[in-house]
């Protein structure tokens, strides 16, 4: 064990660290069901909804209330939304509702609106910036000290 | 002053930026990722930010020292500082492409496009396409002395790309937004700004520590070259004479 | 040595050529990366047809979906000329309406932009909702005046 590999564990560590702390922070936000999982199982309690803002649905009453009809891939959903104002919502959005589903009366009720679940790009553009300037300098590093023995091994380099 | 106690003497204090740079990035790493809010518009993408604008502001910052290498060169013909100009090239186009990588990413999620032609990304990859074309010629000139004067003419004449890049969002239409940072002011309130503040700071020390180890290494090898040359050159006049 | 040669000359060719295309070549027609709708308005019939791109701020109110299918129609606006603008598909995640967008197809003899691509713009300012919500204002360059020029 050298000192660079001392020193690069380090860093390996804390990276590992980071990586567990962010995927922890994140872990509830990255499951969803999609419309027609609810309406099949009709699960109890809050549940995080995918689907799209159905073209020509969307009315608001005040700030803060809204119905739509919310589109998955094979059913759609009546939404009710009542919460802080929906400021990005729109026809045709992609979004995440968390709320409970009402059996009784077939709608959702909603009462906030998620981040559509783009974390890929997110993880994708950090491991892009960092893990090929780190695999560089890893490599610079251990070239550096490569090319520092041979001088002094070979006598290559006499004392000045 | 011998090169040896030169390197010696850098090695001593480059600690100092390594381990500063590694600071700085897990502060950052870690409030951007995790401490900070989502944006009002753009949510949880607005992260990639943290790691784009460091990444290409440091490709710029490197761009200028190797202007500022190039000048020097030219003026004072130091090898070494050769060898520095060589290794922030590298660095430099290594910066470039990963801010145009990372834009990619952020692009998809916001705008709706990996690419587009527009002045800002035009201006960066014709940045990318200099580093490249520097480092080509450097590898294809025979002659040391060419290779880093040539160089160096090469990276002062692709110097005008830089206010180019800086200036394509406010002198033309551009899908790129404006700076954040700027004469006008900040248009970043202070919980999105620190984690970019410390990624910044972080990115710069680590583009400054790399910079050392690749100049190291670019004269190391160099180094053990010369010797070796030399020391093959006396062995074969050692044979002749016997 | 002659594939050093070759290889020098590919160089600088690689950078004349870079600086070349910026300094003339097709650069210029990337400068005017995108027309504006008061431009569109005044195209001349040699531009039907011809696929170019457009951007503006999609006014407040205007965005109307189908209920049939996927697809919208929009005003987009510079402040002084609105533009009619129509859409097949979903458009992207940050496309709202008060905010910047650039559109990627035809201008029609029917005096409507038929599109095939929306980019959404968004301004270089960053704050969470809770400011937002609060009505902070950042300083920062007016979009609008950004297009006017």
């Amino acid at each position: 064990m050298t000192n660079l590999h001392i020193r690069w564990g380090g860093v390996c560590i804390v990276a590992i660290v980071l990586i567990v702390l962010t995927y922890d922070h994140y872990r509830d936000n990255l499951a969803s069901l999609a419309p027609q999982q609810v309406r099949q199982e009709a699960p109890k309690g809050d549940i995080r909804v995918l689907g799209m803002v159905q073209g020509g649905t969307l009315e608001t009453r005040g700030a803060g209330e809204a119905t739509f009809a919310l589109l998955g891939e094979h059913a759609s959903l009546p939404v009710h939304y009542e919460g802080p104002p929906p400021d990005n919502l729109r026809e045709l959005k992609i979004l995440v509702l968390i709320g409970t589903w009402n059996v009784g009366a077939q709608v959702f009720e909603a009462r906030d609106i998620g981040i559509v679940p783009n974390y890929g790009f997110i993880a994708g553009a950090y491991l892009l910036g960092l893990l090929p300037l780190a695999l560089l300098l890893f490599a610079m590093t251990r070239r550096v000290h490569f090319l520092y023995d041979e001088i002094k091994a070979s006598k290559l380099y006499e004392e000045e | 002053m011998t090169i040896h106690r030169v390197i010696r003497k850098v090695q001593r204090f480059e600690g100092w930026f390594g381990g500063s740079a590694v600071l700085c990035l897990i502060a950052g790493l870690y409030l951007g990722l995790i401490g900070s809010p989502p944006d009002y518009y753009q949510g949880e993408v607005v992260r990639i930010m943290y790691i784009h604008v460091p990444l290409a502001h440091t490709a710029l910052l490197a761009y200028i020292v190797l202007t500022i290498g190039s000048l020097w060169y030219l003026w004072k013909r130091d090898p070494i500082v050769d060898n520095m100009c060589q290794a922030v090239a590298g660095l430099s186009a290594v910066f470039t492409a990963l801010a145009l990588g990372t834009g990619m990413i952020w692009g998809k999620p916001t705008w709706d496009t990996w690419w587009t032609w527009d002045a800002r990304l035009t201006s960066f990859t014709v940045l990318l396409l200099i580093l490249i074309g520097y480092l080509m010629l450097r590898t294809f000139v025979d002659d040391p002395e060419k290779e880093a004067r040539y160089g160096a003419i090469l990276a002062i004449v692709g110097f005008v790309d830089l206010p180019i890049i800086h200036f394509s969002v406010e002198w033309w239409r551009t899908l790129h937004q404006p700076q954040s940072i700027s004469m006008r002011g900040v248009s970043i309130s202070s919980g999105l700004l620190v984690p970019l503040l410390f990624m910044s700071v972080g990115m710069s020390l680590l583009f400054s520590y790399m910079l050392m180890v690749r100049t190291q290494l670019l004269y190391l090898d160099r180094l053990l070259h010369a010797k070796k040359g030399r020391l093959l050159s006396q062995f074969h006049l050692s044979k002749s004479d016997s | 040595m002659g594939k050093k040669r070759v290889g020098m000359i590919v160089s600088i060719l690689l950078v004349g050529g870079a600086l070349g295309y910026l300094a003339l070549g097709n650069f210029g027609e990337n400068v005017v990366y995108f027309f504006t709708p008061s431009e569109v308005k005044a195209f001349s019939t040699d531009y039907y047809r011809k696929k170019v791109r457009v951007g503006g701020m999609v006014v407040e109110g205007s965005m109307e979906t189908y209920p049939d299918r996927l697809g919208l129609t929009f005003q987009l606006t510079d402040g002084e000329a609105t533009i009619p603008v129509t859409f097949e598909g979903i458009p992207p995640d940050l496309f709202k309406e008060g905010q910047g967008a650039v559109v990627e197809g035809y201008w029609t003899g029917e005096q409507r932009f038929e599109s095939n691509l929306i980019m959404a713009k968004h301004s270089e300012d960053y704050m969470p909702i809770e400011l937002k919500r609060a009505g902070v204002e950042l300083p920062r360059k007016d979009f609008m005046k950004s297009l006017v020029e």
